[in-house]
């Protein structure tokens, strides 16, 4: 019942915005009078000049683009951060037409059952150079709030999430005799049992995937716990954090190679190396373009070198048919894409384990992989899943 | 309606958060990383999360996804289809619809734009029940309040 109420209730905002905005223009050509009456709801800003009401030409030209609510943020990483009050059974449609008129994002706080005072908060993201006042005015006139709710901005900065990130990432077991440790936790490792045997890696994600803790690295990590007996090249496509390159040399792998388009990811690949005394010998990395299957291999051959990567660097990324074991946890488009290009990657007879996969896709990738792989067997964990055959050896 | 296991076996919710972030592009930084992260959510899963289940829209398309985290830090993700405007705009080949609707026409589109639209809606949870005919008609009422006309047939 409530989705039903809920679907009318987008468009019903979306037509109610038309009506209650063809109002505010036409209203502006009467009297002072009349026009009191629209300054009347801005008595709960003391600090918001009345003359913004006046400024309803741009708003104009800015209601049609801002039901796409995409906006550039800037690169110093800060954003606004509003915290609205506002009644709780409004709550709801508030945040969705706040959505509508140009808030990043919204968030709304479990009302406690304790709470008498009726009002729950919603923490609503803006870009730097968004119009707060305009947009909360605006999303509370569409769903006929008689007056705009009081709210408090604050500057938000990207340090301060990042830092809550972080706390997320506890020490995670894969299996008996394997852990994955966040670098800010030292030895003695409280909670690990002090298993002489066992295998730990040193990690700081940084701004890149790879903690362990997702399933599909959890199913990576035992595929390639299974395949490596010792000496095989590894190449761990889309490598992220380096957690599976590293993980495979740990488990015995003679050398690694990881590819990531994202220039972050390789430095924070990097950094993990030089936390688990890997050194740039043992485990190779590089940044990829994202496009590397279309274009031919003189044209992003050129780009790199243009890029200013080395000849030796270049050559690791032409090099084919050179890895025992070729894992891919990245997702289902990159990897129906580059199906060819990491397969080529591989020895015949060599091992491709592809995730980032979830089960609905899982027939797709099959498919797509399977004139090129033979033996393909699927494992999954939650609602993820793992692929991995071996290559057809040619002729 | 929820399944009364699923009510029993219900975990607190700490906060419902509501984004819009184009498919495919979910990312540690703005807008996501503010917005989720400061509930302790691991942002990576959660953009891995998304990027795997919004695969199969183009990408860049705005999805609105509705994330409910859970108080021990757990969180669940409903993505809903990209919005109609968007759609339509793409459909149309405007980047925005008219100042005045109803006056003005921004574009025109036909039936058979609308149908493909209302197949593609028909997969969200909230349209399943509701004939491709009355989820085309819907489609119709945006349309209009966007200045977008709907003719039977392009001439």
């Amino acid at each position: 019942m409530s989705l039903l109420l809920s679907s009318l209730r987008t468009h019903f905002i979306k037509h109610l915005s038309c009506t209650s905005f063809s109002s505010l223009h036409t209203t502006l050509n009467l009297t002072p009078g009349s026009v009191f009456k629209l300054l009347g709801s801005t008595r709960n800003y003391p600090s918001r000049n009345s003359t913004h009401f006046f400024n309803s030409s741009p708003v104009t030209a800015s209601f049609s683009t801002s039901s796409s609510p995409v906006s550039e943020t800037p690169t110093t990483g800060s954003y606004l951060s509003v915290d609205i009050q506002s009644r709780q059974d409004v709550a709801d449609m508030l945040s969705e037409a706040l959505l509508c008129f140009g808030a990043v994002s919204t968030s709304v706080f479990e009302p406690d059952i304790c709470n008498s005072k009726n009002e729950i908060s919603i923490v609503s993201i803006f870009a730097v150079s968004q119009d707060v006042h305009q947009s909360i005015a605006l999303a509370a006139d569409s769903i006929g709030l008689k007056e705009t709710p009081v709210y408090k901005v604050t500057t938000g900065y990207q340090s301060d999430w990042i830092e809550n990130a972080r706390e997320s990432f506890n020490p995670v077991e894969v299996r008996e005799g394997l852990w994955i440790v966040p670098e800010w936790i030292t030895p003695p490792y409280s909670g690990i049992q002090q298993d002489i045997q066992a295998t730990i890696i040193s990690l700081n994600p940084g701004l890149a995937f790879g903690t362990g803790d997702h399933p599909t690295t959890k199913l990576c990590l035992l595929l390639l716990d299974g395949l490596i007996k010792g000496g095989e090249s590894v190449l761990d496509y889309g490598t992220g954090s380096g957690i599976l390159a590293i993980a495979a040399l740990k488990f015995g792998a003679a050398s690694a190679v990881g590819f990531d388009i994202d220039p972050q990811a390789i430095t924070a690949a990097r950094h993990n190396a030089g936390l688990n005394n890997i050194g740039p010998d043992k485990l190779e990395l590089q940044v990829v373009p994202s496009n590397i299957s279309r274009m031919s291999t003189d044209q992003w051959q050129w780009a790199m070198k243009s890029d200013g990567v080395t000849d030796h660097d270049v050559e690791i990324v032409t090099e084919k048919e050179k890895y025992d074991v070729v894992v891919a946890n990245i997702l289902l488009n990159p990897l129906l894409d580059l199906a060819d290009h990491i397969v080529s990657y591989a020895k015949p007879g060599g091992v491709v384990g592809l995730s980032g996969i979830i089960l609905e896709q899982v027939p797709t990738v099959v498919d797509r992989y399977s004139d090129l792989l033979e033996g393909v067997t699927v494992s999954q964990s939650d609602d993820w899943a793992c692929i991995h055959g071996t290559k057809r050896k040619t002729g | 309606m929820a399944s009364l296991k699923e009510i029993l076996t219900r975990r607190p919710v700490a906060a419902t958060v509501r984004l819009t972030i184009p498919a495919g592009g979910a990312k540690p930084g703005p807008p996501v990383g503010p917005a989720v992260g400061q509930y302790k959510v691991n942002l990576m899963a959660f953009c891995k999360d998304f990027n795997a289940r919004t695969q199969k829209y183009k990408p860049d398309a705005p999805i609105s996804a509705t994330v409910t985290v859970f108080k021990d830090n757990t969180f669940e993700l409903n993505v809903r289809s990209p919005s109609v405007t968007w759609y339509l705009k793409k459909a149309a080949g405007i980047e925005s619809g008219s100042g005045r609707a109803g006056h003005a026409v921004a574009s025109t589109l036909t039936l058979k734009h609308v149908y493909e639209i209302a197949k593609v809606k028909q997969a969200d949870p909230y349209c399943q029940y509701m004939s491709l005919e009355a989820i085309s008609k819907s489609i119709i009422g945006t349309a209009k309040s966007m200045g977008i006309k709907v003719e039977k047939d392009l001439d």
